[in-house]
């Protein structure tokens, strides 16, 4: 039997879980519906947290984890971020030794800058292209494995379900060429989920057009338990835009960038006002928030406007070159205003999805034997609220706990011969769905009923909820699941076709858009970044839980889980 | 006052069996738009100017702030990235058509796996000797750090090689993003402890001598990466290294 | 399929390095040099006695020991090769500079259009002052009365013309190429000064053998004789 593990996506998560698979004896199968180097993580600006302490501020991975569960307000289990905060100083100097090129200092060490949630020089970064550069490390290490045949590369490749036996274990996946529209399943002894986040659920987001969901939610609606998917982070700056809300970096605000709004005639800083310790560095939840107050409550976005000033023109501009230079030409090329001369006007937009497929403390195994899951499209890390620059470093560690932790399963669980029926019958089960949009007559357009997703979701789910709001919503989502039924491809040919495809996610986009929003409806709370006003405090009483749902022919089930709290003692969250 | 239009002219064509086609589209404007919002309108409504339906427009897209190098197309005559094509700035009608150097797929979609594969070749990597813990990595100088940041920025869109005379089916030609690349890793400390492996790649049949200087790549870089730099400095490298080698040394 | 049309591509490019490389090289050493050589030699007609300063640089010239091997190793042999090499190495090219008009593309399109001009032009120049009508190393102080026939004809004069400049133009941009490709000047700085240098060289050179040619044509100072 063939020693494989396929790992589906290729982003941080999924090419360091492929790299440590390989280095286990493994070889890997990859599957990505865009080349791996295009993936979403290169998107990541600011850079990743690791407490190596070079700035003689006493940093520590204790304190890095403190601030993480404390910035999650307590709903993260503790021992997997325990354990991450341990391991980012050596992930840090890993990918040192990878050739990424971080930002030094003086004497050719690593540079590090201050991110939100934290007091801490912790944050190690490559200009502004954290993310990319970060990637294409891992990327060109992947490549090298792959020319020494111990990774295969299935590019352009769409996961549309895992194939399961009789007994409900993973023993493959089912997948569809993205040119040749050909079905194929494809046997593995493990296989591993790294397809990232959702964002596509919110029409508009930071995230990618690739970052659908889709991949999650068709395994969700297999059987796996999604968990905490009610928690979505809006990340207080982004440049808006009409296909995009471009993400404009922490890291602004770490190099000393300051929001404000005009009042009176005169700028008014209202997050150093209000948050006089963390100031401009207060977490993303409290810091969107207080923007939407500032816009919506008074009245004082910038002309009358959704927006707000991020200002970085009191910097020096060499300075800003050289640790901003990425997001400052963002900034240029899409808006036309040089951000070194003029305050950039941004705009809080969804931006990282906290939940995520349920996963288990010790080895990332989702509840499908068989079936990993590591990087954002699992919910481990970051409880109710991910920190600035923590995502790289849990998709990375996610991503190593998963590739030995398949390994290992792959060598352990009982080897019964799989019959080929499993796998034909999968397969037969996609092409009939396939076949249906082919003959199906109705005359609804796919992209209007997106377009109609992401604007409910925009307006209900994200920064603020009111349980009647969500409740509408939830109707909107049955009506626009009614309406997908009725769906017509302009398109019906079988090459290449890309109204197929997005038609294809769209109806796993609308079954994981439930989950969030009836996650939200029950969490009578307020906790990182879901904040209810009719229920402005945290209730550790009755929500100190996850979330977990359960995919029924009806809905959502949800049911709750203990948080583990061991180590750190929840107490409340005041910035 | 008549509505503000977009006249967006696409060359299409539906497999790589079949032959090209134009199709005209006008769509209404709204500030601030690019070309993909604009393909994304017409996914919307499909219908061509003459009130014909069609299909979507096939074309590759991924993060859309120009750091994925997935939407590379010919805008207005020219390779670049669609979502940083602002339509403010274009000429109208707006013609869009498919990079011309790579297998066409669908529509504006082309298959640049070419690119990936010349990465392989010039063993475009720092061998480490695994992922457990070894402790930090080389120091590095600011100055290094800041000539070689600028390198790794390649989002491998291929733009240099669409506007590369030399980059075609006659030759094997790797192009500027790989020979750039291959300096970047001749920097690095560790990398440069395989520098030899990278030069004699550069020295192969579609290596570096296939390069006629035309500089049309660092004119079209969207990362503004220095490629014709790098290929002087490589130029000089793989010189120095097949001289002595050819002396033994 | 692919893969086989790839491997014959890559087969027809073995040791295209070295190649490459020794084209380049062909272009600045011998074969510029001698273009220095010949210009400086054409220049004895700027004096006060062309006919007689001619006549001598010639009889110099033909004096010189081995002048057939030097000839036809200096000269001959790498400007086949060059001149071959570089027919070859045109047609692998696909010139976009319609399309994409910077001035180095332009420069590169007209580096392979003058190469091909250059070449016709040396391979007549060669045939018809060299190896036919009267023979130059018997009778070097024929040598400015022939020059001076021939270029009496106007379609010939404007062929040296035209010769001379694109000739020029070939080595001051190959010149160029050579401290590129060869990475004598990495740094943009030090690359744009040297183009300034190289166009200097190109003035220069043109200017000298553009002033030689009008010599020849001066026939009320010098009557054909």
């Amino acid at each position: 039997m063939a020693k494989n593990i396929i790992i589906v996506g290729g982003g941080l998560a999924g090419l360091s879980a492929a790299i440590k698979v390989v280095e286990k004896g493994y070889s890997v199968d990859l599957f990505s519906v865009v080349p791996v180097k295009r993936s979403h993580s290169v998107c990541a600006q600011g850079g990743i947290n690791a407490a190596k302490n070079l700035k003689g501020e006493g940093d520590s991975p204790a304190i890095h984890f403190d601030d993480t569960i404390y910035g999650g307000d307590f709903l993260a289990n503790q021992g997997p971020v325990k354990r991450m905060c341990e391991a980012a100083p050596a992930i840090i100097d890993l990918l040192d030794r990878m050739g990424v090129q971080f930002n030094r200092t003086a004497e050719g060490l690593l540079d590090f800058r201050r991110f939100g949630g934290t007091l801490y020089h912790r944050t190690a970064f490559a200009g502004a292209t954290t993310g990319q550069q970060l990637l294409y490390a891992l990327d060109e290490q992947v490549r090298r494995f792959e020319a020494e045949g111990k990774v295969r590369k299935f590019e352009h490749w769409e996961f549309l379900s895992a194939v399961l036996d009789d007994a409900g274990v993973c023993r493959g996946i089912c997948a569809m060429d993205l040119q040749s529209m050909e079905v194929r399943t494809f046997a593995a002894e493990a296989v591993i989920i790294a397809t990232g986040g959702n964002g596509a659920i919110f029409g508009r987001s930071t995230n990618s057009i690739a970052c659908t969901g889709s991949a999650q939610s068709a395994l969700y609606q297999q059987g796996a338990i999604y968990a905490n998917g009610e928690f979505i982070q809006v990340h207080p700056t982004a440049i808006p835009g009409e296909d995009k809300l471009r993400l404009m970096s922490e890291s602004a605000r770490g190099e000393g960038g300051r929001v404000w709004v005009p009042r009176d005639g005169k700028p008014w800083y209202f997050l150093e006002e209000w948050y006089p310790k963390y100031g401009n560095l207060v977490p993303r939840d409290v810091a969107t928030r207080a923007i939407h107050k500032v816009v919506f409550e008074m009245g004082l976005g910038v002309e009358g406007q959704q927006a707000v000033y991020l200002d970085l023109t009191h910097i020096d501009a060499h300075e800003l070159d050289v640790k901003l230079g990425g997001i400052l030409e963002i900034y240029e090329k899409f808006v036309g205003d040089d951000p070194r001369k003029v305050p950039m006007r941004v705009f809080p937009a969804m931006h990282y999805t906290m939940g995520g497929l349920w996963v288990d403390d010790e080895h990332q195994a989702t509840n499908i034997p068989g079936l990993f899951a590591a990087g954002e499209c699992e919910y481990q890390y970051h409880g109710a609220n991910r920190l600035g620059a923590n995502s790289l470093v849990s998709c990375i560690f996610g991503g190593f706990v998963a590739g030995p932790s398949a390994v290992e399963y792959a060598k352990t669980a009982a080897k019964a011969e799989v019959p080929e029926q499993v796998f034909t019958a999968e397969k037969a089960r996609q092409e009939a769905i396939n076949q249906q949009f082919y003959s199906n007559e109705g005359s609804e357009n796919p992209f209007v009923i997106w377009k109609e997703l992401g604007n409910t979701m925009t307006a209900n789910c994200t920064v603020t909820r009111y349980n009647n709001r969500l409740q509408e919503t939830d109707a909107k989502l049955q009506e626009l699941g009614e309406r997908y039924r009725r769906v017509n491809l302009s398109d019906k040919t079988r090459w290449a076709n890309q109204a197929f495809f997005f038609t294809r996610q769209l109806g796993n986009m609308l079954v994981l858009a439930r989950v969030i929003c009836l996650g939200a409806l029950a969490r009578n709370e307020s906790r990182g970044a879901h904040y209810k006003p009719d229920f402005p405090e945290r209730d550790d009483a009755n929500f100190l839980k996850t979330t977990m749902a359960k995919h029924t022919a009806s809905g959502p089930k949800l049911e709750y889980a203990a948080v583990d709290t061991s180590y750190i003692k929840p107490r409340p969250r005041k910035y | 006052m008549a509505e503000k239009t977009v006249q967006i002219r696409i060359k299409r064509q539906a497999s790589p069996q079949e032959g090209p086609r134009w199709e005209e589209f006008e769509i209404p404007y709204r500030p601030g738009m690019n070309v993909i919002v604009a393909l994304r309108d017409i996914a919307e409504r499909p219908v061509t100017v003459e009130g014909k339906s069609t299909s979507i427009v096939s074309y590759d897209a991924n993060c859309l702030e120009e750091i994925c190098g997935a939407c590379a197309m010919i805008i207005n005559g020219r390779p670049r990235q669609a979502c940083t094509a602002l339509i403010d700035k274009l000429e109208q009608p707006i013609t869009l058509e498919p990079l011309s150097k790579f297998p066409i797929v669908r529509d504006l979609q082309v298959n640049r796996q070419r690119l990936f594969e010349d990465l392989k070749k010039v063993k475009a990597w720092i061998p480490i000797d695994g992922t457990y813990d070894l402790g930090p990595g080389p120091r590095e100088s600011p100055e290094v750090q800041q000539e070689a940041y600028p390198l790794s920025n390649c989002i491998s869109c291929g733009n240099c090689l669409e506007v590369c005379p030399q980059y075609n089916d006659h030759t094997t030609f790797v192009g500027a993003a790989v020979i750039s690349q291959v300096r970047l890793f001749n920097l690095h400390p560790t990398g440069r402890m395989n520098e030899g492996e990278r030069l004699e790649a550069l020295a192969a049949p579609g290596g570096i001598q296939d390069c006629s200087y035309a500089q049309n790549c660092v004119k079209i870089c969207p990362k503004g990466i220095p490629l014709t730099e790098s290929i002087a400095a490589m130029g000089r490298a793989v010189i120095k290294h097949t001289v002595k080698k050819a002396l033994g040394k | 399929m692919a893969t086989a049309t790839a491997e014959t591509r890559a087969a027809s490019h073995s040791h295209s390095f070295f190649w490459r490389r020794l084209h380049s090289i062909t272009g600045v050493l011998p074969l510029g040099a001698f273009l220095i050589e010949h210009f400086a030699s054409n220049a004895a007609v700027l004096s006060r006695h062309p006919r007689q300063n001619y006549g001598e640089q010639v009889k110099f010239l033909n004096g010189l020991p081995f002048v057939l091997a030097l000839e036809i190793l200096c000269i001959y042999v790498p400007l086949a090769f060059h001149g071959l090499y570089g027919l070859w190495i045109t047609k692998q090219s696909e010139p976009n500079a319609l399309r994409f008009s910077w001035w180095g593309n332009w420069a590169y399109t007209w580096q392979r259009i003058s190469g091909i001009i250059v070449l016709a032009f040396i391979l007549w120049h060669t045939w018809t002052a060299r190896f036919s009508g009267v023979s130059l190393p018997d009778h070097p102080f024929q040598s400015f009365a022939k020059m001076q026939a021939m270029m009496a004809n106007n379609w010939i004069f404007a062929w040296f013309i035209i010769g001379i400049t694109t000739v020029c133009y070939h080595f001051a941009y190959g010149l160029f190429l050579f401290v590129a490709k060869w990475g004598i000047a990495i740094g943009n700085t030090a690359r744009r000064y040297w183009t300034y240098a190289c166009w200097i060289i190109f003035l220069v050179l043109a200017y000298a053998g553009l002033a030689s040619a009008l010599v020849f044509r001066n026939h009320w100072i010098y009557p054909i004789r």
